[in-house]
C-alpha cells in the first residue's frame, strides 16, 4: 500500500491528518531553532509528560553498572500519540516503568499532568493506565470481572460500569468470552481484555508497551483507529513496539533510542529529513541474476533482502545513483516489476540506530 | 483524600474477594479449618493422652482453642502473601502497581478480605467449640478476640509479605514458610504452656511473636493469662505488626 510500482515516490503517513496542533518535532538539539521561544512555551505548558535529563542505572552484583537510560528529555503533547521506539534492550520499557511509577530514577525528573512521578506516584496512578509488556490478566476471572474489577480501581463501578464492559466486551470481540474466565483464554484474547481494560477509564494519560503482541491484523486495526478517536477526544498515548509501522501510521511524534539515549525525535517528516537519501528499491525478476547479492552487498546497503526472484534492498544514495542502479539492474535480467519508495521508518530506524553503535550519532 | 481511600481499598478487597470466590472449596475449608483441628487434633490428645494442661488447670481443648485461631490466622496470612507470586505469574501484578492507590493501600486491602475470613473462622470455632466441646467462654472478651484475630492476621501477612515481596522465586519461599511454621509455632504457646519447657527453649518461645498473639486470644476465648502481661504482648504484637508494615511497604516499592 506504502509503494507505488515503477516509479519514485516519496512515501507519507497513511494515519489520518493531523489529530492536534503539533510542534514541529525535530532532533532534541533543533528545537529551539525551529520552534522559536513561543512554541517552546506552549509545548511546555500543555504537555501532558515531561521528562528531563532521566538516567536510571542498575547495578548487578560483581558486574559494570548497566545505565539503561541515559540522560533522556522530552514532552509529550496531551491529546498526542507518542512513539517510544527502540532495539531490543534500548531503554524504553524502563523508561515506561518510571514514568508509570514502577521503577525510580536514578536521577533526573519525570512528571505526568505535572505531576512528578518519584515525589507524588499516587497523583501519577490517578492519571494513568498502563498495558505492560507481559501479557497481565485476572486468569481466576472472568472478562468480564476483568473488565469491571479493573474499572473499580478507578471509581467506575455499578450500573455505569457494567453497561460500558458490554459495550467494550462488544468492540473487542469479547463478548462471546464473557463469562469464560480469562484461564481458558487464548494468549491472544487474554492481550485483547488486558488492552479492552484501558477503554474502561479516562485516565488522561495511557502508556501501551508492546500493546499489539498477540493480536490478530483486523483486531489491531480497529485498536488502533480505537486510539486515534481516544487521542481526538484528548487523551495522551505513550506507546513502545517493536512493529515500525505501527508507530508509523499511529504516532504524532516519535522518539527513538539506543543504549538509553535519545538519538531521534521528531514527526515521521522530521526523521524522514535525518535520513534524506536514503530509498528503498524492490525489484522482482523472472529469474534472480547470478551475483546479484553480492554485487548489492558491495553497496553497503542499509537493509538487504532476497526471497525468491525478489530483491528489495535500502540504500543511503543520491537520486541519480539509484535511478543509474535501478536501469543497471534493469540490464541484468527480465524486470516483471520495479518499485522505487523513499525511507521508512524502518529504514530510519536501522540507519540511525546503526549510526548510534558505530559512534557517529547526531 | 480518605474517600479515595477507602474506595481503594475496597477495590482491592472485591478484587481478593472475586477471586476467591471462584472456589467455593476454598472457602468452606478456610472457614472449617481451625475447628477441624481443633476437633481431631484437640480432641484426641485429651482422649487419647488424658490430660489437663499443666499448671493452668484448663483441659487440652479449652487450652488448645487459642491455638488453631492462633495457626488460622498464620495460615491466611502465609497463603495471601503467596498470592504475591500468583500474580507475579499472571502478570498481573506489576499492572496493580500502577492503579491508582498507595502501596500502603495495596497492601491493607489485600489482607482486608482475609481478615473478614479470619473473623467469620473465629467466630465459627468459638461458638461450635463451646457448643461441641463444652469450652467455656468469655463472652465479655469476645470484641478483644476479634481485635486480636485482626490484627494477627495482618501482622502475619505483612510478615510473610516482606518475604514473598523480596524473593522470586515461589519454592524458595515456600521453603521459607515451612521453616516459619516449625519455628514460630513448635517454639511458642499455641500447643502447650512455656513454664514447664527447658530454660532456653522457654527464652525463645516468650521472644516469639505467636506466643504474644495465642497469650492474647487465649485470653479473649478462656480468660486464661494476667491481664498486664497480656497488655504487654499486645504492645509488643502491634509493634511487631508496624515494623512488619513498613519494611513490607518498603519491599513493594522496590518492585523493579
Amino acid at each position: 500500500m506504502r509503494r507505488a510500482s515503477g516509479g519514485v515516490r516519496h512515501t507519507s503517513r497513511l494515519s489520518n491528518a493531523p489529530r492536534t496542533p503539533h510542534v514541529a518535532a525535530v532532533p532534541r538539539e533543533s528545537t529551539l531553532a525551529f520552534s522559536g521561544f513561543t512554541s517552546l512555551i506552549r509545548l511546555t505548558m500543555s504537555a501532558a509528560i515531561e521528562v528531563h535529563e532521566l538516567v536510571k542505572t542498575f547495578k548487578r552484583r560483581a558486574q559494570p553498572e548497566v545505565r539503561a537510560v541515559d540522560g533522556l528529555s522530552f514532552e509529550v503533547q496531551r491529546g498526542a500519540i507518542f512513539g517510544l521506539l527502540g532495539p531490543n534492550g534500548a531503554g524504553k520499557t524502563t523508561t515506561i516503568r518510571i514514568l508509570t511509577t514502577l521503577a525510580q530514577p536514578t536521577s533526573g525528573r519525570a512528571s505526568i499532568m505535572g505531576h512528578d512521578v518519584a515525589r507524588h506516584p499516587l497523583e501519577v496512578r490517578k492519571r494513568i493506565g498502563v498495558v505492560i509488556q507481559e501479557s497481565a490478566a485476572e486468569l481466576f476471572l472472568s472478562v468480564r470481572d476483568n473488565l469491571l474489577t479493573f474499572a473499580r480501581f478507578y471509581g467506575v463501578s455499578g450500573p455505569a460500569a457494567r453497561q460500558r464492559a458490554e459495550g467494550i466486551m462488544e468492540e473487542f470481540g469479547l463478548a462471546p468470552e464473557a463469562s469464560r474466565k480469562a484461564q481458558d483464554l487464548s494468549g491472544g484474547f487474554r492481550r485483547r481484555v488486558q488492552v479492552a481494560k484501558m477503554f474502561m477509564v479516562d485516565t488522561p494519560v495511557m502508556f501501551l508497551d508492546e500493546f499489539s503482541t498477540g493480536m490478530d491484523p483486523i483486531l489491531k486495526r480497529a485498536v488502533m483507529e480505537r486510539l486515534r478517536q481516544e487521542a481526538r477526544k484528548g487523551r495522551t498515548i505513550v506507546l513502545t513496539t517493536q512493529i515500525i509501522s505501527e508507530a508509523e501510521e499511529l504516532c504524532d511524534e516519535i522518539l527513538i533510542v539506543n543504549a538509553g539515549k535519545q538519538i531521534a525525535r521528531g514527526d515521521l517528516n522530521a526523521l524522514k529529513l535525518l535520513s534524506a537519501g536514503v530509498y528503498e528499491l524492490s525489484l522482482t525478476f523472472d529469474k534472480l541474476p547470478a551475483g546479484i547479492e553480492a554485487e548489492l552487498a558491495a553497496r553497503h546497503p542499509i537493509r538487504l533482502h532476497i526471497s525468491g526472484n525478489t530483491v528489495e534492498v535500502a540504500l543511503k544514495e543520491e537520486e541519480e545513483n539509484v535511478l543509474r542502479l535501478v536501469h543497471e539492474l534493469g540490464q541484468r535480467g527480465h524486470v516483471l516489476r520495479v518499485e522505487v519508495s523513499g525511507a521508512s521508518l524502518e529504514d530510519i530506524f536501522v540507519e540511525l540506530t546503526q549510526r548510534a553503535r558505530g559512534g557517529s550519532a547526531e | 483524600m480518605l474517600a479515595m481511600r477507602i474506595s481503594a481499598l475496597l477495590a482491592v478487597l472485591n478484587r481478593e474477594m472475586k477471586i476467591r470466590a471462584t472456589n467455593l472449596t476454598f472457602i468452606f475449608w478456610d472457614v472449617a479449618y481451625p475447628l477441624a483441628y481443633l476437633m481431631v487434633f484437640g480432641v484426641a490428645m485429651e482422649k487419647a493422652m488424658g490430660f489437663t494442661v499443666p499448671g493452668v488447670d484448663v483441659d487440652y481443648n479449652a487450652f488448645f482453642l487459642a491455638g488453631v485461631l492462633g495457626m488460622a490466622s498464620f495460615a491466611i496470612a502465609s497463603n495471601t502473601a503467596w498470592s504475591f507470586f500468583m500474580d507475579r505469574d499472571n502478570g498481573i501484578f506489576y499492572e496493580m502497581l500502577t492503579y491508582p492507590m498507595s502501596r500502603g493501600e495495596y497492601l491493607f486491602g489485600k489482607v482486608l478480605f482475609n481478615i473478614v475470613v479470619a473473623l467469620v473462622q473465629a467466630l465459627i470455632t468459638v461458638v461450635l467449640a463451646g457448643l461441641l466441646l463444652g469450652i467455656p467462654l468469655t463472652l465479655s472478651r469476645i470484641p478483644l478476640l476479634f481485635a486480636a484475630v485482626s490484627l494477627g492476621t495482618a501482622g502475619w501477612f505483612f510478615f510473610y509479605a516482606i518475604f514473598a515481596l523480596k524473593m522470586r522465586r515461589n519454592d524458595a519461599f515456600n521453603t521459607v514458610t515451612s521453616i516459619f511454621y516449625f519455628v514460630f509455632l513448635f517454639a511458642s504457646s499455641m500447643f502447650y504452656p512455656l513454664d514447664p519447657l527447658p530454660p532456653l527453649f522457654r527464652i525463645f518461645g516468650y521472644a516469639n511473636p505467636i506466643t504474644w498473639h495465642v497469650d492474647v486470644l487465649r485470653y479473649a476465648t478462656i480468660g486464661l493469662g494476667d491481664p498486664g502481661t497480656i497488655l504487654l504482648e499486645s504492645c509488643a504484637f502491634i509493634a511487631f505488626g508496624l515494623v512488619a508494615f513498613r519494611v513490607a511497604i518498603h519491599a513493594l516499592r522496590n518492585q523493579e
